[in-house]
């Protein structure tokens, strides 16, 4: 009798210990797992994948235009230490002529688009979008309706209309544009449907062109507050 | 008796051990695909990391490489007056352009996230975007801004704004996030004056109320600008 009731405590004791491994093992997976999933939605808050790639492709381009400056310091750098003056005279024309292009000083030339919008009611905003698109795009030189533009150039909104720089630029807009006609012309592609799809706009059309003229100039401002640190 | 019960439990025990087995492999096998997103995921972050690092390599070069420049001009500039002529042209077409460090009074604006919420902009309303930026930019330089840096990136003629919901990528720089300062050197009292005005930057204010998106400022008698440290190439424009 108390051989059998010993076996028969013996066997609960295994049987229960079973039970609870079960249930141990079954909350480990259900733990694991959770837990698998809990980092996944973790890690994907914050960027989505998309924005990551055309970061990535953003810093390719941008790596890419960084190297491209650095060989060209580094060729002026070598120019000024194996040359005298003269080196020097030169160094510094190229570079003034090339600074007043950038900053819309002189009238420049080269390939590009042209960009042509005949719309009523858009604002200065509008303007403003557009001309950062095509800057984003790699834009080297702008001008609208025969006014160059450059970053820092106030566009606002008059009563007679959007103002370049003072001066009231009435539609169409004949954006011209000069830079590598790819990358602007995707962007002025893209931007002619989305203009196209806007009800205040009577028509919005680009083209490519071997030469555009840029004649347009901006005149050189003074500082007034800010110091050569 | 007693062992073909214990065998039979055995046996049960050893089923169930199986089934969960199986059923866990079959749960794997399920989330396997996000697996992989998160796999994929951290390899795009860790290309952006590797490109920003490359990036910041570049532009402290740039900024080395313009400083041996200026230093090597003006030894040449010390021994000769046309020289030093030309040296003083494109040192002011240089600050023009930004590539001069410069000081002076000016305002400091800085834009912060709101709180999550409902409304327009596919939910990311409350994120400080590009065109914020942009729009804070353009109102200051036409109340008389001369040079401007968001989060010490001096800006330039050939500047641009760029990015998605919350990321602000100006040039060839890394991409910006929250919170955002935009440092002026110009007009202070004008500067001031517009971004104390409720009129202006329609939209921003607009987001401060519905998500409470930050937007302070201060005027200073005298604030720093750095020198551009990129590219300023222009292989398509030509003189006419």
């Amino acid at each position: 009798m108390s051989t059998r009731l010993r076996g028969a405590r013996r066997t609960s004791r295994i049987s229960g210990v079973s039970v609870w491994l079960i249930a141990l093992l079954v909350a480990l997976v259900a733990t694991v797992q959770i837990r698998s999933q809990a980092e996944v939605e973790r890690s994907l808050v914050g960027v989505d994948p998309t924005s990551l790639a055309f970061l990535i492709d953003d810093l390719h381009r941008a790596n890419d235009s960084l190297s491209a400056e650095k060989g060209d310091l580094t060729q002026r750098r070598a120019t000024l230490q194996s040359g005298g003056s003269g080196a020097a005279d030169q160094v510094l024309t190229d570079e003034a002529v090339r600074l007043r292009a950038l900053e819309g000083l002189i009238p420049v030339h080269g390939p590009g688009i042209v960009v042509v919008i005949d719309a009523g009611g858009l604002t200065a905003l509008d303007l403003e979008d557009a001309l950062n698109n095509l800057a984003a795009a790699g834009a080297e030189a702008i001008e609208v309706n025969d006014r160059r533009f450059v970053t820092g150039i106030p566009i606002i909104g008059t009563s007679e209309g959007v103002a370049i720089d003072g001066v009231v630029v009435v539609p169409p807009w004949r954006i011209s544009v000069i830079g590598n006609v790819d990358h602007l012309s995707d962007v002025a592609d893209l931007m002619s449907q989305q203009l196209r799809a806007d009800r205040r706009v009577r028509s919005a059309a680009y083209r490519v062109e071997a030469d555009v003229l840029i004649r347009s100039v901006i005149s050189e401002k003074p500082f007034v507050y800010a110091l050569a640190s | 008796m007693p062992s073909p019960r214990l065998a039979s439990i055995a046996l049960v025990a050893l089923v169930a051990l199986a089934t969960g087995f199986v059923l866990a492999d079959q749960i794997r096998a399920q989330l396997l695909t996000p697996s992989n997103q998160v796999a994929r995921y951290q390899a795009l972050l860790r290309s952006v990391q590797e490109l920003e690092a490359t990036n910041a390599g570049y532009r402290g070069q740039i900024a080395e490489l313009r400083s041996e420049i200026d230093a090597l001009e003006a030894d040449a500039a010390a021994r000769s007056a046309t020289t030093q002529s030309l040296k003083n042209q494109v040192a002011d077409l240089r600050a023009h352009a930004g590539l001069v460090a410069m000081h002076g009074p000016g305002v400091q604006v800085v834009l912060r996230n709101g709180v999550a919420g409902p409304g327009p902009g596919n939910g990311a309303g409350y994120l400080v975007n590009f065109e914020d930026v942009q729009d804070v930019v353009s109102l200051l330089f036409a109340q008389g801004a001369e040079g401007i840096a968001v989060n010490g990136r001096r800006l330039t003629p050939l500047s641009a704004f760029s990015g998605s919901e919350g990321q602000v990528v100006i040039d060839q720089g890394p991409p910006l996030a929250s919170p955002i300062t935009v440092v002026a050197v110009g007009d202070r009292n004008r500067m001031s004056d517009a971004l104390g005005d409720q009129s202006a930057l329609p939209d921003i204010r607009a987001r401060e109320v519905q998500f409470q998106l930050q937007v302070t400022f201060a005027g200073s008698p005298d604030l720093s600008l750095p020198a551009y440290d990129s590219s300023l190439q222009i292989p398509d424009v030509h003189p006419a």
